[in-house]
């Protein structure tokens, strides 16, 4: 056979390994790799600011101390819950509200729906400072307006306040994310197919037994997935919170990925460090089995349409 | 609707744009402001406005590696997590073994892997390869979230495209790789660059990864701003200044990318 030949079922029949590999590759490296070696280390005491724990082992030492003696982790996961629903549950409200007011009015003008989605463009950090900037207690502009208008008290900043702060949080992530839930609702609706709109229409239906029998029906599987979505990233969320409190004020923004923060980056715990990210990560690829089975789930209702 | 309703829903939506983009122009105000208009307790909206912060941040307090650094990083992972992406993901879209969607969906987990997970066990490693303070390492980073977004996203693209192109290609005597080169890649070419766009934009707005894998020599633009945060005297008009350059760029892409924003933004899951 001539080497033409060869190169040619080379080009062929070699493509598809040729092409999935290096990604696989990178893949292994980046996250499997570094994801055994944070169990591997979760089972250790290394740590860089104390000496002598350079990694020996210690069994589940690490994970006893987790489940009994680490109240500031519980504390720290139910912030972050209380967080999460919170934040979501009122982007979603929000979300759907301004999605079915842009749907009707502009049908999605494009331009306009950009400008209203430039809150989660922004680098997170920047949207923090932003936000620092607007709500500090002497010279912040919405510290002002909020008091000026009796809203808040004098004398309370929304960032210091140990009773406030969190909400704040709550606030300024709804801020950053309700468009994300518009976005992803609004294409929802233009993708909705418009025969049960005119069947429930000629039957008489009122405008909210339509949304409510045919539109929410119908943008269900959606409306899981932007949810599921959101809930990943505000279980995950660090950035804006970090710049904003770095936890504070005590511990009342301390949300997990502050925590994780703290314990290897302020503490160098690597080991019991391991264990609280390894906690974290499984909750994240809890949450992600759950939004595969929504895909798999949307691709067969999918399919029974078409 | 009556016409009514149709103003107060139209006063609702003028109402949400005044206050998604409010805080942007009150930050990009106080980067032009005086120190002392900028630290005035009642806010102010006029004022003699001055540019002094710009060349004072970037050139005297040596923020223009910072911004270079930016660009690099964010670019070196955007091409890198194409030239690795774009064929993986073609092989996704157009060929069927057993698992595929398994693995895809390992894919995904990549991407929706915590940060502050990851970052622990890769800054021990790249500290023993000695990699950290280095571009490689955060380059690397940012491309274990891009590479998923890209295979994510290209897929969608690939299988928009008729199978019957890819027949037709090689009927003409084009081998599978050739087909995929010279063929698909141009008609791929708008999804490809909306998911550049994206893929420059995650790597440029990201902190975690980016603070704990520099120190200083490629220290990013975001890990250079909260550096200008003091407990007391910040420099506010300064701060303000880095985050009006820090997010200029993203606004002029997201307006390329807009049609697109969904299908990236939900990993190809609503098409939009």
């Amino acid at each position: 056979m001539s080497s033409n030949n060869w190169k040619r079922i080379l080009l062929d029949k070699g493509t598809s390994p040729l092409f999935l590999t290096p990604a696989l590759i990178i893949f292994l490296v980046l996250l499997v790799g570094p994801f055994v070696y944070m169990v591997s280390l979760s089972f250790t005491d290394l740590s860089f600011s104390q000496p002598g724990r350079d990694g020996n082992f210690l069994g589940f030492a690490n994970y006893r101390k987790l489940m009994r003696d680490d109240p500031i982790f519980w504390e720290s996961f139910l912030t972050t819950i209380k967080f999460v629903f919170a934040a979501v549950g009122l982007e979603f409200l929000f979300g759907l509200g301004l999605a079915l007011l842009l749907f009707h009015l502009i049908r999605g003008q494009r331009f306009i729906v950009t400008l209203i989605l430039m809150p989660m463009m922004m680098a997170p950090v920047a949207i923090g400072l932003m936000w620092k900037l607007l709500l500090n207690g002497e010279f912040g502009m919405l510290t002002y307006y909020l008091r000026k208008i009796a809203l808040m008290a004098p004398q309370t900043a929304p960032l210091s306040s140990y009773k406030l702060v969190l909400w704040t949080m709550v606030v300024i992530d709804v801020w950053e994310w309700t468009p994300f839930v518009t976005l992803v609702i609004l294409a929802g609706l233009m993708s909705l197919p418009r025969e049960p709109f005119e069947a429930a229409i000629m039957d008489g239906a009122s405008p909210l037994r339509v949304f409510w029998d045919v539109t929410l029906p119908l943008l269900r599987p959606i409306i899981a997935l932007v949810m599921l979505l959101r809930g990943i990233d505000a279980f995950k969320e660090f950035d804006k919170v970090f710049i904003l409190t770095g936890g504070g004020p005590g511990t009342a923004t301390e949300l997990l990925s502050i925590y994780t923060w703290r314990i290897n980056f302020r503490n160098w715990d690597f080991g019991y460090g391991s264990v609280v990210a390894f906690m974290v990560y499984l909750v994240v690829l809890i949450m992600c089995s759950v939004f595969y089975k929504g895909i798999t789930w949307k691709r067969g209702i999918e399919e029974l349409r078409a | 609707m009556s016409k009514a309703w149709r103003n107060v829903g139209m006063g609702v939506i003028i109402i949400v744009i005044i206050i998604a983009l409010t805080p942007y122009i009150w930050m990009l105000l106080t980067s032009l402001k005086l120190r002392i208009d900028a630290l005035a307790s009642v806010p102010k909206w006029m004022f003699p406005p001055t540019g002094e912060h710009y060349p004072t941040v970037f050139i005297d307090k040596g923020y223009l590696p910072l911004l270079s650094n930016s660009i690099i990083v964010a670019l070196s992972s955007t091409l890198l997590s194409l030239l690795v992406g774009v064929p993986a993901s073609y092989v996704f879209a157009r060929n069927r073994f057993a698992g595929k969607e398994d693995l895809f969906f390992f894919f995904l987990t990549t991407r929706m892997a915590p940060a502050i997970s990851v970052v622990v066990p890769m800054f021990l490693i790249f500290g023993k390869l000695g990699l950290v303070d280095t571009y490689y390492a955060v380059v690397l980073a940012h491309s274990s979230f891009n590479l998923s977004l890209v295979v994510w996203m290209m897929r969608g693209f690939f299988e928009e495209i008729p199978q019957e192109i890819d027949e037709a290609a090689q009927m003409d005597g084009n081998t599978k790789a050739g087909t995929f080169f010279r063929i698909l890649l141009p008609l791929a070419a708008p999804g490809i660059s909306a998911t550049a766009v994206l893929c420059f934009i995650l790597s440029w707005n990201e902190l975690l990864y980016a603070m704990i894998l520099t120190a200083f020599e490629s220290r990013t633009l975001t890990v250079g701003i909260p550096g200008l945060v003091q407990p007391h005297g910040t420099l506010w008009g300064q701060v303000a200044a880095v985050a009006v350059v820090a997010t200029l760029p993203i606004i002029i892409f997201t307006f390329f990318v807009q049609k697109h924003l969904v299908r990236g933004l939900t990993f190809g899951a609503i098409k939009g």
